[in-house]
């Protein structure tokens, strides 16, 4: 307010949806959505939801210092203005028809000398009396109290004051207020205090704060201290006060106003502008000048009043309202929470919420909640909203694909990449590798027993490692099928080369390799292109160009293979031929892979097939296959490690086929990991090896782990248990001890029938000659020692667990029938009891009993057996 | 696509703090009030309230979970220098009301001098451990050597770490490979004081937590930090919410295992957003950490995402009170062509439009709603 031309801003104190900006003039503004019909015309932004629109300008009052909205409803819109002379005037924005404002509207209150008005302070209880804070003036005090309500003064106006003015009507000028308080001393700041408001006034006055009693003029307190700017009492707490000096915020306690509770740290800046938020307890705004930032500190963990010993804490925040420009003002919404106005030197406003801190966290089925003041916020995943899948969070996909059985086709293994949603090449690639795996191996253990051991192994560890062992390789040129002219295409066989093609899938198992199988799948899938190009590469260009045909003349077929066949059709092995030429500069505009590899592998030189191999888009396993034909023994290593590589680094699963499932793979898979997260990939894939090695390794474990534990969080209990399963069976080690057995209270034995740990219980029972009589009665005993079970709390029969389901049954096969049923009786005929009061009876008599009852059913005994476990109550998610 | 709802959460202040449990279904939120609560999810997917009561005397500023296997135990910290252990217990025959649980304080950890700014339980393979930081710099790990007893802690480890802490994060991997391993944020403003982030190391031949990294590059106050899941990556990463939301990754070097120094590692910064336009307040990831959410002082939380070539994005920004951002292109051009219509209008009043207020520039399109 010091600086006259900078813009400040007022708040209405009865609308919250006017403000008034004052620079030289006074504009009234009034705050709306943006874009309503109301405001859309001329309405200036300030936010993005927010616009003002201009009301009223007043330009009535020149030399403005200061400026103070009168606090009652009515009259509305009527301020003080204080002059650079020292006067007050009364003005208002508006048409107001009130005949009360008209009354006022125009009133000047005069100080006896002339000079600077610093400040302006309405009573909030008698909105008669205006407190006015001017420079020092050695004749004359510096606090001059009026009464807007007083008439005219009696005694002449002096001819000057009226040139002064401009004022005609002399007849509104007030000269005597009602008190004058701080003679010979310079008022900069003042404001009424809440504990008295028509009584109490603080004044920052020259060096001191002072406090006068309107009651007894005479009495002052005063405490010396440089902070005697913008005094200000906080709204929610009105013994603290706020003051500064520079750049330097003192916080005082009314009550013990020696000196200062605290204050705040110094900004290097002076301070411009000091504000109470009054819609929050103990938050202060602080501006300075030429900055950017509103300061804000959040008091309300000070304890008030201060003891000695603690030490206070403040929160301090720094707000940009409006990015880079200065702020000049600011001021807060008297009503909306935390919400102020800013305006920069040059007029720009915006409306800005001071925003509390968001504390925020996701939960293990990825729903969000944050907390923003008082409120909770939930933002739960909207499944099934037709997002793309790329766009799925693995997290997401993960719990799909475990409730859809990804991972369990054991027998169909190449099915798990449907069960995974079909849509992704990589675990498409994976899955089939694996199948071939599996389904290669199985072929040798029936066959070729006797060295089994060496080529299992082999199968698992990859192509790279198959390559690698191959020997005796053979060189054949063949012709190209349906003519006899010789190709000098030569074509390298070997026993291992033709394992790899078993796992790249181009020919099937045994010594049969015919690709024929693999061509008719393919064009059932309609990959025509691909199919076309395993023919070429098998030299049957005639069945290539049949499967172009075919292709095109199919639903949906793409007319252009027909073109592309008939280029095939006049290949020519002569070096020089034009259609050599155009076909290897042709070829680069084709769109599709393979037949971009097709024409590639026709013009290449032999042995120079690096437009085939380093085809990216064609699938790993094509180029893999096609490398072990055509590359030699010198070459194919060298490619091979070269690809392994590569895959290995991106995390490719399509690289699984070269690694195999080796110590290569699992490196592999950690890039892949590593990547993407998807450790339900991982797991399923090591735990289909056979060789027990991967599984030690401990990233192995480690992905297995954090998959349970997943399923764990997700409350998957059902997956994971199956998960379990599927793993004990590959590797054995994973399987829990049993966990629990009831022991006879007598004999102290454990009272099963068929536990596998201890054969001998099973004879000792049978030489009791039960055995041969499997009756619901008999097993209500211990096995033991003949003695009665316990009684169920609820019928008070005997307890046990018959084995009604297969009577006639003798005990000695009761494992086997075990297995085969894989269950020992009628849950609702299982023991159970509460571990902790230890009640208990049969299972299902003890559901239905706390279906409608919390407490246990013995008499007396008050245990809430059933809330006791409060993870045993979450229903498992994946049950449905 | 993500949609936001409100829950009236009753707390008489701001809330400083919300936690999932491990399955999700239950949250404790934690207030100025001095209060902490304790919700459940109901079957109809609804939170209720199960458990409202007093806890410190002063402000909560976090509250935090066990694991469940450790039975249903919560730790809070707050102003009043204090972190307090709790445990649900059921079964008493006291008249409490229906549906409400109750929770008995078992333990509370004294040893702070100042206000106990975090609170956070070790991951589950540690064993129950505890760890709490307090604003004159002090990290404390505490240990219930007996899982049955809350109510003995034995405070294992001091760390000090000479800046005043505001947040703590465990290194949530289990893997054998990966030592324990603690970061500490501190919220000192002072830049001159360097690193902002350090990282602790468990030793285990001094059986010792050692300092085993400064971020050198994080100089303003931090806010909050927070470890992803490791899901068995080979790596760890870090989200650090300061000026800005900033992503580490950490890649331990090889050593050899005999030594006792602590594992050196190679630091990335993964992405920088600034989009916040100022003091970013907390960050969280998701279970897979392939999601990450930040709060900052523009009251919006935004979604952050990975692609597969560790090229983090916005995917999506939330306004605090849950509404959507409107800051669509086309609305932003909307805006702008309602103001310079109405500079024309008023030709003549003596208003200074030469520079109109901008809406704040934004680096991502927001798009409709959240997209995961």
């Amino acid at each position: 307010m010091s600086s006259g031309y900078k813009p400040d801003i007022l708040w209405s104190p009865h609308h919250a949806d006017r403000y008034v900006i004052c620079d030289t003039e006074l504009s009234l503004y009034r705050i709306g959505p943006a874009g309503s019909s109301e405001t859309k015309a001329g309405a200036l932004p300030l936010s993005e939801e927010t616009a003002a629109t201009l009301l009223a300008i007043n330009s009535d009052t020149p030399y403005m210092k200061c400026v103070a909205w009168y606090p009652k409803h009515e009259p509305e819109c009527l301020l003080a203005v204080g002059q650079a002379n020292g006067r007050v005037v009364l003005t208002s924005l508006g048409q107001s028809h009130n005949s009360k404002c008209k009354e006022l509207v125009g009133k000047e209150f005069v100080p006896k000398h002339a000079r600077q008005c610093n400040t302006l302070a309405w009573n909030p209880v008698d909105s008669n009396w205006l407190a006015a804070g001017l420079d020092k003036h050695r004749a004359d005090f510096s606090v001059l109290i009026w009464d807007i309500s007083s008439k005219f003064s009696p005694e002449a106006v002096p001819a000057e004051k009226v040139r002064l003015s401009g004022d005609v009507d002399s007849g509104l000028v007030v000269t005597k207020p009602l008190y004058e308080l701080g003679q010979n001393d310079a008022c900069l700041s003042l404001c009424w205090l809440p504990r008295d408001h028509q009584k109490l006034l603080l004044a920052g006055m020259h060096r001191n704060l002072a406090i006068f009693d309107l009651r007894n003029t005479s009495q002052k307190t005063f405490v010396n201290t440089k902070a005697i700017q913008g005094v200000t009492v906080d709204p929610h707490f009105q013994d603290r006060v706020a003051s500064f000096f520079e750049g330097q915020v003192a916080i005082w306690d009314l009550r013990k106003f020696e000196k200062p509770v605290f204050t705040l740290t110094e900004q290097p800046k002076p301070l411009t502008k000091v504000a109470w938020c009054p819609t929050r307890m103990g938050l202060l705004a602080t501006l300075t000048r030429d900055s950017n930032i509103i300061r804000l500190y959040d008091m309300q963990h000070t304890p008030m009043p201060f003891g000695d010993e603690v030490e206070p804490t403040i929160i301090e925040r720094s707000v940009q309202p409006c990015s880079e420009s200065i702020i000049s003002s600011f001021a807060w919404h008297p009503s909306a929470q935390n919400r102020m106005v800013v305006v920069s030197p040059n007029r720009v406003m915006n409306d800005f919420t001071v925003f509390e801190r968001i504390s925020l966290a996701w939960s293990s089925t990825t729903a969000l909640m944050w907390a923003c003041g008082r409120h909770l916020y939930e933002c739960a995943e909207d499944a099934g909203q037709g997002v793309a899948a790329t766009e799925k969070d693995i997290a997401t996909k993960m719990r799909e694909r475990a409730q859809s059985h990804y991972g369990h086709d054991t027998v169909q293994v190449w099915r798990n990449h449907v069960l995974a949603g079909g849509d992704d090449p990589q675990l498409r690639s994976l899955w089939y590798t694996l199948h071939y795996i599996l389904h290669c191996s199985q072929y040798t253990e029936n066959v070729e027993q006797k060295q089994q051991s060496n080529k299992q192994s082999l199968i698992y560890s990859g192509i790279k490692n198959i390559v690698k062992s191959s020997s005796g390789t053979t060189e054949t040129r063949r012709c190209w099928s349906g003519s006899d002219r010789q190709t000098d295409v030569p074509r390298y066989h070997s026993e291992e080369r033709s394992l790899a093609l078993q796992l790249c899938g181009w020919i099937g198992r045994g010594p049969d390799i015919d690709v024929e199988p693999f061509l008719k799948s393919l064009e059932q899938e309609g990959e025509w292109e691909r199919a076309a190009a395993v023919a070429l590469f098998n030299l049957d260009i005639r069945r290539a160009i049949q499967i172009l045909n075919k292709g095109a003349s199919a639903e949906k077929g793409d007319l252009n293979l027909n073109v592309v066949a008939m280029a095939l059709s006049g290949y020519t092995d002569e070096k020089n031929s034009l259609w050599r030429e155009m076909c290897s500069s042709l070829r680069l505009q084709l769109k599709k892979p393979y037949l971009c590899i097709m024409f590639a592998f026709l013009t290449s030189e032999p042995g120079a097939y690096d437009a085939v191999l380093y085809e990216s888009r064609v699938a790993v396993r094509d180029r893999v296959a096609f490398a072990c034909m055509f590359l030699n023994d010198a070459q194919l290593p060298r490619y091979i490690d070269k690809l392994t590589n590569e895959m290995k680094e991106a995390g490719n699963l399509e690289g699984i086929l070269l690694t195999g499932l080796t110590k290569d793979g699992v490196d592999l898979m950690e890039s892949y990991v590593d990547r993407t997260g998807d450790v339900q990939t991982a797991s399923f894939c090591m735990l289909k090896g056979s060789p027990g090695e991967v599984l030690k390794d401990p990233r192995v474990q480690c992905w297995i782990e954090n998959y349970r534990n997943l399923l764990d969080a997700w409350r998957f209990w059902h997956k994971r248990a199956e998960f379990d399963i599927h793993r004990s069976k590959l590797d054995p080690s994973s399987k829990p001890l049993p966990q629990v057995f009831v022991s006879c209270n007598f004999c102290g034995k454990s009272i099963s029938y068929s536990c596998s740990a201890m054969p001998h219980q099973g004879r000792g029972f049978s030489q009791y000659g039960v055995s041969g009589s499997p009756t619901k009665s008999k097993v209500t005993s211990c096995p033991g020692c003949r003695k009665p079970l316990p009684r169920c709390a609820l019928c008070l029969m005997n307890m046990g667990t018959p084995v009604s389901s297969c009577p006639g049954t003798g005990k000695a096969n009761e494992k086997a029938d075990l297995t085969r049923d894989k269950k020992l009786a009628q849950f609702n005929n299982w023991f159970t009891w509460c571990h902790n009061c230890r009640h208990g009876g049969h299972a299902g008599h003890m559901l239905s009993w706390f279906r409608d009852h919390s407490e246990c059913p013995v008499s007396a005994c008050t245990c809430k057996c059933m809330q006791l476990d409060t993870t045993g109550n979450l229903v498992p998610s994946d049950s449905v | 696509m993500f949609v936001a709802r409100s829950i009236a959460a009753d707390h008489k202040d701001l809330i400083h703090d919300v936690s999932y449990d491990f399955h999700g279904r239950r949250m404790a939120t934690c207030s100025s009030d001095q209060s902490m609560k304790v919700w459940d999810k109901g079957g109809n997917a609804e939170w209720n309230c199960t458990a409202s009561w007093k806890t410190h005397s002063g402000s909560v500023w976090r509250v935090t979970w066990a694991h469940p296997e450790f039975g249903q135990v919560l730790a809070s910290c707050s102003f009043d220098r204090t972190a307090i252990v709790w445990e649900e217990i059921v079964g008493e025959s006291n008249d409490k009301q229906r549906g409400q649980s109750h929770w008995i304080k078992r333990t509370t950890l004294v040893d702070s001098r100042t206000s106990v700014t975090d609170v956070k339980f070790a991951p589950k393979h540690m064993g129950l451990m505890l760890t709490t930081c307090s604003a004159d710099g002090v990290v404390r790990i505490y240990e219930a050597p007996d899982v049955m007893n809350l109510s003995q802690w034995s405070l294992q480890h001091e760390i000090s770490s000479k800046l005043s802490c505001s947040c703590i994060s465990w290194n949530p991997s289990s893997s054998r490979a990966h030592a324990p391993m603690i970061a500490v944020g501190s919220d000192d403003s002072n830049v001159t004081y360097g690193g902002k982030v350090q990282i602790y190391e468990y030793n285990e031949v001094t059986r010792k937590y050692a300092k085993a990294e400064t971020l050198m590059t994080v100089t303003d106050a931090v806010h909050d930090i927070a470890f992803a899941p490791n899901l068995g990556r080979s790596f760890h990463v870090l989200a650090i919410a300061t000026k800005d939301v900033r992503i580490f990754k950490l890649v331990p070097l090889r050593k050899d295992s005999s030594s006792s120094a602590p594992t050196k590692f190679e630091v990335q910064v993964l992405a920088q957003f600034d989009s916040h336009n100022s003091q970013v307040w907390r960050v969280s990831w998701n279970i897979t950490s392939t999601l990450l959410a930040s709060s900052g002082d523009d009251g919006c939380v935004r979604l952050w995402k990975a692609n597969y070539m560790d090229n983090w994005k916005c995917t999506g920004i939330l306004k605090g009170d849950g509404s959507p951002v409107s800051g669509q292109p086309g609305a932003l051009s909307g805006i702008l062509g309602s103001a310079t219509a109405q500079s024309a209008l008023n030709g003549n009043c003596p208003m200074k439009c030469a520079v109109m207020s901008k809406p704040r520039p934004r680096k991502e399109k927001p798009r409709g709603g959240i997209l995961p």
